[in-house]
């Protein structure tokens, strides 16, 4: 029913995971869960219409949600889990042939008009990034960075390759739904996913295969809200997820827990629970 | 004795008059029939009892008295020995031999007239229990003011009770309210059962040793349903006894107790219907089932679907799925045979608890419009391995019977709180689809710019030169070519012919 529902092509690919057009969707009664966050699954400030159900990767955030005085949350898992079911071989080459780190800039956004620009120090992190890794590394720019062509031939001068995923989409408009599946097939051949802060990508990332590392220069973003508890609480909650070796199981653990692995339900189930199911 | 001959007469009878629902019942009755010695000299049953109950001691009895304050009634168990009309407070006037066994399981309250002097509760036990011999086994009932069923009756005090209320009854100080009160005016007891209406009774050790959900507390709570469905209450019986339960009060708040005084034979746990059960060091057996002393499956889905645990959830219903059956998701129930296979059993297990935690306005994961129609059983079924067919759905629902539609003040006060969210739920979401309205509108507004776009482009594309000198030459090709020239001549002419 909201258009961040259609962010990164997440209804169209539990529309396809539930038997449906996934090229027109149909309309998810309530609000999907766009991105990993350290609140309740949305932004701060995101409106919310009254009786709105939230489907939710993981318990947390509906945890978080409920102390905020929501209700009416099913937690769903990632749309990213149900898509790496679908698409068991997409991109997957033999363990051995992984190779390189994909690195994500922590990204802004469309701002809506109110900012939503990234800020911080590219040369330092580009030195950080080279001191690190050890094999070749591509830089994952969101496109409101990728447009930026300050930013980007920062990295490309750099010497590294710089690739954007496509765009989520705003109001309906410009969603690239195969977004999440070219994430999906890239991460499959790389070896490591690695970012500035703990973020969706990292999850996913680790979901697909990678060893992550999170470090560098965390940057600001303009307009950025801390009421959740910004970075300060990301390192007090998921110290395990930080740092440029971090231990893989207990990454995938967390992982797990963050994509509500656990929560993964059948098309059947999801049909009903979207009202997905046609009514006489 | 000639029909027309009417039993003998003391002083307190009552007429016209009639004693409703005598105590009785296949438990009772079981329960007396082990407590009872096989031969008994003197025996007298004290107010209004079934037949089953004086058949036994009949039976059992070398001379048997049964004692009942209705004219009626008395003339109606004229065949049954004999029967003495009048109060108690009349036969002890009388002063008859001492009893060995005193059975007065309805009570102390429909034993006097409103010729009786104002006798208080215990007055009345004092003056029973000196009928009796010494070394006598004496059964008496006891009404709970503290049950649960009184705490939750929306009626005031003194529209609870009948005609027998000359006197509040009631409202008597001396009446005992608690197990330890119990004890003040009797002194220890042989046994005490917690009596549920007439069909339960349960040990009140084993009663304050159960917690919810375990068998102990389930035989109570079908007890206390059962005593509830005649009672208009304020709110449902069911999160008091569960409360109780896990205080380890259960058997404080029953309706009423049963005392047992004096030599008695052993007894089972508990008896319900015509089934016994007995808890032991490894469990409970029920009838000649062995169920263990542990949480049934509703109580565990419950605290899941509460803390809207779904995975805990789906790993709870897929064990049920693999151990079949469970008409009612609990083992005291589930003993009933069902003459069909495993699906629809627990079909009818997954209506009765949907029917129960939407019901009974319980907290749960899943939205209003899963809740209303089958969606709820057909995921639960689905999550234990059963393709929820319509035929399973239709066979599961006759099985369960129909939802339980009993209205107390707070589910009425909770329908009500609940039908106005619902209003403002729905008023949301036509917002949302309003909004989500706004969007698409914007979306084609976006589209129709565009195509609006193209088509300029195209217009002015075919309005440049390039389009117009590709089109003079592909004019000239015709004109070059005769062949090609003359069908496109007949191709008009035909065209404007037809028009």
């Amino acid at each position: 029913m909201h258009h961040h529902n259609h962010y990164y092509g997440q209804t169209h690919i539990l529309a396809r995971y539930c038997g449906l057009d996934d090229e027109h969707p149909p309309r998810i009664r309530g609000y999907l869960q766009h991105g990993w966050n350290v609140g309740c699954g949305w932004n701060p400030v995101h409106e919310f219409f009254d009786g709105a159900w939230r489907y939710t990767w993981t318990d947390a955030n509906r945890r978080r949600g409920h102390a905020l005085g929501r209700r009416n949350y099913h937690v769903v898992g990632a749309p990213f889990l149900y898509l790496m079911e679908l698409e068991p071989d997409l991109g997957v080459v033999p363990e051995q042939e992984r190779r390189g780190t994909l690195w994500f800039l922590f990204h802004g956004w469309e701002g809506g008009g109110k900012g939503g620009r990234i800020e911080g120090d590219h040369a330092r992190l580009i030195s950080e990034i080279k001191e690190t890794e050890t094999e070749p590394v591509t830089i994952s720019l969101y496109y409101t960075e990728f447009e930026r062509a300050e930013v980007r031939r920062a990295y490309e001068k750099a010497g590294f390759e710089v690739i954007c995923f496509g765009k989520r989409g705003w109001n309906y408009e410009g969603t690239d739904r195969r977004f999440l599946y070219k994430q999906l097939e890239t991460f499959r051949r790389f070896k490591r996913v690695a970012a500035n802060r703990l973020s969706t990508a990292v999850f996913f990332g680790v979901a697909a295969g990678c060893e992550p590392a999170v470090y560098g220069d965390a940057m600001e973003l303009e307009g950025d809200n801390p009421v959740f508890g910004g970075q300060a609480r990301i390192a007090r909650l998921w110290p395990e997820m930080l740092g440029k070796d971090v231990d893989l199981a207990a990454a995938r653990a967390t992982t797990d827990v963050e994509l509500g692995r656990a929560h993964l339900m059948r098309a059947a189930e999801m049909r009903m629970l979207f009202d997905w199911n046609p009514r006489d | 004795m000639t029909e027309t001959e009417l039993p003998p007469v003391v002083r307190g009878e009552l007429q016209p008059w009639t004693d409703e629902n005598p105590a009785g019942g296949p438990a009772l009755t079981a329960l007396l029939a082990d407590l009872l010695p096989v031969r008994i000299g003197r025996a007298l049953v004290a107010g209004p009892h079934d037949a089953g109950v004086l058949d036994l001691l009949a039976r059992r009895s070398a001379d048997l008295t049964v004692l009942v304050r209705s004219v009626s009634d008395a003339a109606a168990l004229r065949d049954r020995g004999a029967v003495v009309n009048g109060a108690l407070d009349g036969l002890a006037a009388e002063n008859p031999a001492r009893y060995d066994v005193i059975i007065a399981a309805d009570g102390l309250d429909r034993l006097l007239g409103p010729d009786s002097p104002a006798l208080n509760w215990t007055e009345r036990a004092d003056l029973l229990r000196g009928l009796a011999a010494p070394g006598a086994l004496v059964v008496i009932a006891v009404e709970n003011e503290f049950s649960i069923t009184g705490l939750l009756d929306r009626r005031p005090a003194h529209e609870r009770h009948g005609d027998d209320e000359w006197r509040p009854l009631h409202d008597d100080p001396r009446r005992p309210t608690s197990p330890a009160q119990i004890e003040a005016v009797f002194g220890p007891v042989t046994h005490r059962y917690a009596r549920f209406a007439a069909h339960t009774l349960l040990d009140s050790g084993a009663l304050r040793r159960t917690r919810p959900g375990f068998p102990g507390a389930r035989l109570a709570m079908a007890g206390i349903a059962a005593e509830a469905s005649a009672t208009p209450l304020l709110a449902p019986v069911t999160d008091a006894a569960e409360a109780a339960a896990r205080a380890g009060m259960l058997d404080a708040v029953a309706p009423g107790w049963l005392v047992v005084l004096g030599p008695a034979g052993p007894a089972h746990t508990a008896y319900t219907g015509s089934l016994t059960a007995d808890l032991g060091a490894d469990g409970w057996r029920i009838g000649d089932r062995a169920v263990p002393d542990a949480e049934n499956a509703e109580t565990v889905l419950f605290r899941l679907a509460a803390a809207e645990d779904v995975p805990g959830f789906r790993a709870c219903a897929a064990k049920l799925g693999e151990l079949g059956g469970g008409a009612f998701l609990d083992e005291i129930h589930d003993f009933v045979a069902v003459p069909t296979g495993p699906e629809i059993p627990l079909a009818a297990a997954w209506f009765r608890f949907r029917d129960r935690l939407v019901g009974g306005h319980r907290r749960h994961p899943w939205p209003p419009w899963m809740a209303d129609g089958d969606d709820l059983v057909k995921t639960w079924l689905a999550m234990s391995g059963v393709e929820p067919t319509a035929e399973i759905l239709e066979a599961g629902r006759a099985l369960a019977g129909p939802a339980e539609d009993k209205t107390d003040l707070r589910g009425a006060l909770a329908g009500a709180a609940a039908a106005e969210q619902t209003i403002k739920e729905q008023a949301g979401h036509i917002f949302g689809l309003e909004r989500t309205m706004r969007f698409r509108d914007q979306q084609l507004r976006t589209r129709e710019q565009q195509l609006r776009t193209l088509r300029d482009e195209l217009r002015r594309l075919k309005s440049g030169r390039a389009v117009r000198a590709v089109s003079f030459v592909g004019r000239v090709t015709r004109l070059r070519d005769p062949k090609r020239l003359a069908s496109a001549v007949k191709r008009r002419a035909k065209a404007f012919l037809l028009r």
